[in-house]
């Protein structure tokens, strides 16, 4: 069976087909294709601007996404787009493109929650069979573990997204954010050196960032007025060093929650999915925190981490084929859709 | 092509400080949670039970990071454990709490000028934190609940009714118990504990002598009642100390210790189905329960119905 | 009466030898020996008035120990360490005026480590009945019911000996010495906090 899979809840626009073969066997990936809208330095995407650009896009991205994958429009069974969370004007902008082609060509609608779409495309890819899941992006973060039919949420951030936090941090200093401002504090941060005292707020499984935000905007005022030195060398600190401060200690409370969830659970796996989850260090550090416990860290790059369509499509897919599809009068999108929200039907587990 | 797997290999031994690894009997390992190990050990004589709580480095974070974290940890739990401990003195204190023997919360420290047979050869490379503190002898409450449980399945229906409602009524006593300890932790104590479950409640059985003279050796037989019948419901009597504060931090905020208390709500409501429906009249409402143990307990309780309702149900903007 | 002691979690060659001395007649000299750092009195000289219990004295032992084997001794050596270790802050020279001997000492604890092989418990033990001039008494918990000086231990940790006011309750009061049920549990938790306190010291 085929979907079509479209993502717009955050600034990345994406389209994806995928196979799911009917006697079972791992899904085939038809086409990916995302566009990005990237806002200059300094600014945050806004939602109106964001939704533009959807909108501006999406048709040419549906066609290229058809095209490449080399199916007819008979062979598509589902239309699958993000019910949410999000942003709203960019999930509106997405589910009218999703309303009017399943209204064209006569298919089914499915709605798909975002982070389930990045948990079970995790799993498809890389094998993971029952992992606790880190899931960290720049709305979400969460320790999700999967008990009788929901993916049931252990931890989160109890204010903003640490991909929030990341983003938030390159603006301050005023970072590209092309490709993604998270991916330029990574390549900064590999050539920092001193690590500097930030807030560490773990709670239980939970934690919050807006803490070491604010401490860290005001170490980098510290910095540009030149007042800020090593404590140990008497050295100037560099953005370098701040970038590898922030990323030491949210990626060490990350893990921390983790491991907490997976010794609560009994699990030795551990799955991150999300935009955060392509950060190499995160990757490393969790895969010895798993290392030492026995088990095994899985990730995936940022074709499957950074939002895409064809997790939409797979997980809608998995959905439409346990009987489910979304009525037309009811296929609106919603900024807020807690992951333990959704009946899992396709597992048994 | 994109999963990284390791062959699944645990660490051989699990993690035991120096000086430890030179203790004869060897500790004696109790249980492992994703911060520390617990081990059942001896303090200065074989004959003063005690408590060992390793707390290893984490390997995954910055050294400086980590001897932080970990120094935080364990000297916020001694103090907390000290803090409540000065509590003993006063008569109608009901909080009772392990005593801090001893820690080590230098978690990078280096152990020089030994030589390997000194240092023993259990010892792992990593270093990390300790607190040697005073063994709880007794059983946990969710031990008891559970006897409980085995001896009403088993024998609940042969019993007179008036037994029956004795050994609900024991229960209920024990929960009263319960709440007042959890009042006077906040109160007097000024403490929330942050992990409060029925498995960090203990009922210590009453002794003649109150000092610390139990016996070292490993008491693992515990769970040999539950394989006989139990003909009788288990004793409740003793006093209630609470352990593993690992996670406690000091305050006095109602939304705190509201939280608190949700914490133990939803553990006990999912770990003893049988007694839930007494939680909330006997542990929380009681004026013998939490309600009755101190001034502010009102307040706080009407600041529960509030968790209560917000609970996790917390919305996520994507 | 000097007793040979091994602390459990200690290298197994870490004997301590332990000894009380009442009535002591020269307790200046033993001081000016230490002033004098004459390296054949190399002893922890302690005012036994001043130790509650002999898990108080041996806890400290335990954490001087600790940390000579972990190389971090703040004082000279590990019998000045095993004082300051009795210790609830981090001035040394307050810990030996507070614990270690004085003129003024009547009764006294004396406690060797054996850090080399030539420490023995013959060798201890004649060169203590030669040069400590008191009356021997057992190293043991009814010894320093007798010794302790309660009122002091408690200003010198800051313990305060009276129940809340609040409750109106009479104070509960202790007289030194008498082994009643209510005494024990209080020596009991004066213990408990002056073992918490010893271990806390140093902490920031």
């Amino acid at each position: 069976m085929i979907a079509i899979g479209l993502e717009g809840s955050a600034n990345k626009l994406g389209v994806g087909v995928i196979l799911q073969p009917a006697k079972g066997g791992p899904a085939q990936i038809l086409s990916n294709i995302r566009h990005t809208y990237v806002s200059p330095p300094g600014e945050g995407f806004l939602p109106k601007d964001t939704a533009k650009h959807h909108r501006a896009y999406v048709s040419t991205l549906v066609k290229r996404a058809l095209a490449e994958a080399g199916v007819r429009l008979e062979d598509i069974d589902c239309i699958c787009y993000t019910k949410g969370p999000g942003m709203g004007a960019p999930l509106q902008s997405v589910a009218v493109a999703a309303r009017t082609l399943s209204l064209l060509w006569n298919k089914p609608l499915v709605g798909v929650n975002h982070c389930v779409g990045h948990i079970e495309m995790g799993r498809e890819i890389t094998g993971a069979t029952n992992p606790v899941v880190l899931y960290v992006s720049g709305g979400n973060t969460q320790v999700i573990a999967y008990s009788s039919q929901r993916y049931r949420i252990f931890g989160e951030a109890l204010d903003i997204a640490v991909g929030n936090c990341l983003d938030r941090f390159a603006r301050t200093l005023n970072i590209s954010n092309d490709p993604a401002p998270g991916y330029n504090i990574e390549q900064l941060a590999k050539r920092g050196k001193v690590l500097l005292d930030l807030p560490y707020a773990v709670k239980g499984m939970d934690c919050s960032f807006s803490g070491i935000l604010a401490r860290v905007d005001e170490l980098a005022a510290q910095m540009r007025a030149g007042t800020l030195k090593d404590p140990v060398t008497g050295d100037a600190v560099t953005p370098e060093d701040l970038c590898f401060s922030l990323q030491e200690t949210v990626y060490a409370m990350l893990v921390e929650i983790t491991e907490r969830a997976m010794a609560h659970v009994g699990s030795s796996q551990v799955l991150i999915v999300g935009g955060v989850g392509c950060n190499e260090r995160l990757q490393e550090m969790m895969g010895i925190m798993a290392k030492d416990r026995g088990g095994s860290v899985y990730a995936t790059d940022e074709r499957f981490c950074i939002d895409n369509g064809i997790m939409i499509a797979h997980a809608g897919l998995l959905a439409y084929r346990t009987g489910f599809a979304t009525a037309l009068e009811e296929s609106t999108c919603t900024q807020r859709f807690r992951t333990d929200d959704v009946h899992i039907a396709w597992r048994e587990d | 092509m994109i999963s990284t797997t390791s062959i699944p290999q645990r660490e051989a031994q699990p993690f035991l400080p120096y000086p430890f690894t030179e203790t004869q009997p060897p500790p004696h390992l109790v249980t492992q949670g994703a911060e520390a190990l617990l081990y059942r050990t001896h303090f200065l004589t074989p004959s003063t039970a005690a408590a060992l709580k390793a707390r290893p480095s984490k390997p995954y974070r910055h050294p400086t990071l980590d001897a932080r974290l970990t120094k935080q940890r364990v000297l916020a739990e001694a103090r907390v454990l000290v803090k409540l401990s000065a509590l003993a003195s006063d008569p109608d204190n009901e909080v009772k709490v392990p005593a801090v023997f001893n820690l080590e919360w230098d978690a990078a420290r280096k152990i020089n000028g030994l030589t390997e047979d000194q240092r023993g050869a259990r010892r792992t490379t990593a270093a990390g934190a300790w607190l040697l503190m005073e063994w709880i002898e007794g059983k946990s409450v969710k031990d008891l609940l559970r006897e409980w449980d085995s001896w009403f399945m088993a024998t609940g229906s042969t019993a007179s009714p008036e037994e029956v409602q004795a050994q609900v009524e024991a229960v209920k006593r024990l929960l009263r118990r319960i709440g007042r300890a959890v009042g006077a932790l906040h109160s007097k104590g000024g403490v929330v504990h942050g992990d409060l479950t029925t498995s960090n409640i203990m009922v210590r059985p009453a002794t003649n002598s109150s000092t610390s003279n139990g016996s070292a050796a490993p008491t693992i037989d515990e769970n040999a009642q539950a394989d006989d019948m139990p003909a009788r419901p288990p004793n409740f009597e003793g006093e209630i100390v609470l352990i593993d504060f690992g996670l406690a931090t000091q305050s006095v905020q109602d939304e705190d210790r509201a939280v608190d208390l949700y914490v133990l709500e939803r553990a006990f409501g999912s770990t003893h189905p049988r007694q839930e429906g007494q939680f909330d009249a006997e542990v929380l409402q009681s004026q013998e329960g939490y309600r009755g143990s101190y001034k502010g307990a009102n307040v706080v309780l009407k600041r529960l119905e509030e968790v209560r309702l917000r609970g996790r149900k917390k919305s996520m903007i994507g | 009466m000097l007793q040979p002691i091994h602390l459990a979690h200690t290298p197994a060659d870490l004997t301590l030898y332990v000894a009380v001395y009442r009535e002591v007649e020269n307790a200046s000299s033993l001081k000016q020996q230490l002033l004098a750092g004459n390296t054949e009195f190399e002893y922890a000289f302690i005012d036994a008035s001043m130790i509650l219990s002999t898990k108080q004295a041996l806890a400290a032992v335990f954490r001087a120990i600790n940390d000579y084997l972990n190389h971090r001794l703040k004082s000279r050596n590990i019998h000045s360490e095993i004082v300051f270790c009795l210790s609830p802050n981090n001035n040394i020279g307050e810990a030996f005026r507070r614990f270690g001997v004085s003129d003024a000492t009547k009764d006294l604890l004396v406690i060797k480590v054996a850090t080399t092989p030539d420490v023995t418990l013959e060798s201890v033990g004649r060169h203590l009945s030669t040069h400590v001039q008191g009356q021997e008494s057992p190293f043991d918990d009814a010894t320093f019911r007798a010794t302790a000086d309660l009122d002091r231990i408690r200003k010198v940790y800051k313990i305060s000996s009276l129940a809340p006011k609040a409750t109106g309750r009479k104070p509960s009061t202790t007289s030194n010495g008498i082994p009643n049920g209510e005494n024990m549990d209080a020596t009991k938790n004066l213990e408990v906090q002056i073992l918490g306190l010893m271990a806390l010291r140093g902490a920031t």
